[in-house]
């Protein structure tokens, strides 16, 4: 029998999923992840994975934008074609200021979205866990937790031991790709 | 394996049961909504036919004239965004401030406001004259190697309505991927496989990792702060542009603070008014319950005391404390030819709403769905006041022509109201109307309290 890529547990509550977590996180588990109908910020933290990154993107995006946007309309206007207009500065900076201010917070927007897709490696075609059975519900009303076994030194039988320690609905592999 | 598969229909359900919402979308339409659809579907269908009369004999076919240059085009633009606005801005604030109501109304509250300013942002492309030629606002190394005039406003319109689409777009979207996931699961169990693939493409492969939510979480939130200060942007620009003219009813430092504030019964009266509508053709009285119910009818209610107090206001500068002239253009609003329609809006947007403090009639689908549209007609009939009234009486010394609209810009606006409908149908069969997982977390959160 071949290898599974590896073995994930179903639960009826994110109370228990959690328990599983920190257990196999104080095992020493480094491949692993957890699945639910709903945001469980607590499990994100025993990931270690933070929000803040994605805000760090989004700001970052708005900035840039605000600066291109200003940049644009200072170059366009005033370097490369100046128009008198009833001798009115070229430099209006009053004027350039709403559209520097929208175009900043559209790339920031989009940054949002686009900064969460990357960081999340979406959007992607097929994942392994897929596979696992029952595993639809985890996008209703089930919490999963997968230990992967593409490491040296963690097996499925290793992972199937761990996770019986648990009040799980069923422990199955999760089929190699 | 060893056989650790244990069964799984005995034991009982942990998570809030957001199955009735789920099965909407899969379900066989009825008669009443294929009858709704064609319905909207027609009013599209004339707006492409208005558009094209637009397009081939120019705005000649509108009511318009020296001086009333601004008619339909404007009074319904500004009107779509004001409802577009104000559900946004009730969306934004249940997201940031994580409040209850949000698992109810806040998934269609951000499609209505998607929908308006969709038909909004016809509006400023058509009365533009050319309107064929609208790319030039946008900075292209065109071939005259000509630039937009950046000191100018129509640049504010080009970028605020653009980012004001895509970024309303954006948070309804955002919110929408995991419970399209929901859907793609859904459909796939039921054997459907073409749906489930359709729902899988827009849910982008979510697969509910804790990782993925805590990042989406951080998404939807930012998406819904960066809303906050666009939508008053979006709305002020507008009335800004009114105040930088010279007529002497428009040049008013109030104006922007004006129309945000009779926007928002308009916007709420519709949300309240698609909440009862929807909680009763798809019986979903679990989801969006009596106590959503009558929080977004004493909100209306609300927000419709700010207009009355807002119309107070502008009575008393407009009439007492201004200059001469502005408090005879005022005076022209008030009690010219367009009287009514000043009088409706104060009616319609700031006094009638106030009937929702009454539970029995925020409750009531027979009441709330005729007073929550009031409050949107009398706010169409406010910026018809705005736009068109307050130049009757002009100060120059030439003919002087009433504003009527023509059956043109009655059909654009028809068109316009088809458009947003049919949206709003293809939303409430498409996707799910109430926002699954928010309903699941909220559930789940208040019984860890």
């Amino acid at each position: 029998m071949t290898q599974p890529a590896g073995m994930i547990a179903e639960f009826a509550d994110a109370e228990e999923m959690l328990a599983a977590l920190r257990a196999a996180r104080k095992a020493g588990w480094r491949r692993l992840d957890a699945y639910a109908p709903y945001p469980v910020p607590e499990a994100a933290e025993l990931l270690a994975v933070r929000g803040w990154p994605v805000a760090a993107i989004t700001v970052a995006a708005g900035l840039a934008g605000a600066v291109l946007q200003y940049g644009t309309q200072y170059y366009l206007n005033v370097v490369d074609y100046p128009i008198n207009v009833g001798g009115r500065p070229l430099h209006a900076w009053p004027v350039f200021l709403p559209a520097t201010y929208i175009v900043a917070v559209l790339w920031a927007a989009i940054a949002a979205l686009v900064g969460m897709l990357v960081l999340n490696r979406l959007p992607r075609l097929h994942h392994p866990v897929f596979a696992a059975p029952g595993f639809d519900r985890a996008s209703e009303d089930r919490f999963f937790l997968c230990l992967f076994v593409d490491e040296p030194g963690f097996d499925a039988a290793h992972a199937e031991h761990l996770l019986r320690g648990f009040d799980a609905l069923r422990i199955s592999p999760v089929p190699a790709a | 394996m060893s056989g650790a598969d244990m069964p799984r229909a005995a034991e009982e359900r942990e998570v809030a049961d957001t199955a009735p919402v789920a099965r909407i979308p899969l379900q066989r339409f009825g008669a009443t909504y294929w009858i709704a659809l064609s319905a909207s579907a027609a009013g599209v269908v004339l707006l492409g036919v208005t558009v094209a009369t637009l397009l081939r004999f120019g705005t000649g076919v509108w009511g318009t004239n020296v001086p009333h240059v601004w008619g339909f085009d404007l009074i319904n633009y500004v009107w779509w965004i004001g409802i577009a606005n104000a559900a946004s801005l009730l969306a934004v604030v249940l997201v940031l401030r994580r409040h209850g109501l949000r698992t109810a109304v806040n998934r269609f509250a951000e499609a209505a406001a998607l929908a308006a300013v969709v038909a909004a942002g016809l509006y400023p492309i058509l009365h533009l004259g050319r309107p064929w030629l609208f790319f030039w606002v946008f900075p292209y190394p065109a071939t005259y190697q000509v630039w937009p005039q950046f000191r100018s406003t129509l640049i504010w319109d080009f970028w605020g309505i653009t980012a004001h689409v895509l970024v309303t777009g954006l948070f309804w979207y955002i919110g929408l991927i995991p419970d399209l996931a929901t859907m793609r699961d859904r459909a796939a169990r039921q054997g459907r496989l073409v749906v489930a693939r359709l729902y899988g493409v827009f849910a982008l492969g979510w697969r509910g990792s804790v990782c993925h939510w805590s990042r989406h979480q951080a998404a939807y939130r930012l998406v819904a702060a960066l809303l906050l200060p666009l939508l008053l942007a979006a709305q002020t620009v507008v009335a800004l542009e009114f105040a930088t003219t010279l007529v002497p009813d428009w040049h008013q430092a109030r104006l922007p603070l004006h129309v945000v504030v009779t926007g928002l019964p308009s916007g709420l009266g519709l949300v309240l008014a698609l909440a009862a509508m929807l909680r009763r053709t798809l019986g979903l009285h679990a989801f969006i319950d009596a106590g959503d119910m009558d929080l977004l009818s004493r909100l209306t209610a609300a927000a419709s005391l700010a207009s009355l107090w807002i119309y107070a206001e502008g009575l008393l500068f407009g009439l007492v404390l201004e200059d001469a002239v502005a408090r005879e253009a005022m005076l022209v609003r008030v009690t010219g030819t367009y009287a009514a329609y000043y009088w409706a809006g104060l009616l319609l947007t700031a006094i009638l709403p106030q009937l929702l403090w009454s539970r029995r009639i925020g409750l009531s689908t027979a009441t709330a769905v005729p007073l929550g549209l009031c409050a949107a007609a009398g706010a169409w009939f406010d910026r018809y006041s705005i736009v068109v009234a307050g130049i009757e009486r002009t100060n120059l010394p030439v003919a002087r022509p009433l504003y009527v609209p023509s059956d043109a810009e009655w059909m654009l606006l028809l068109g316009t109201g088809g458009l947003f409908v049919l949206l709003l149908l293809l939303f409430a069969r498409l996707v799910p109307v109430v926002s699954m997982y928010e309903t699941r977390h909220e559930e789940a959160e208040s019984e860890a309290a």
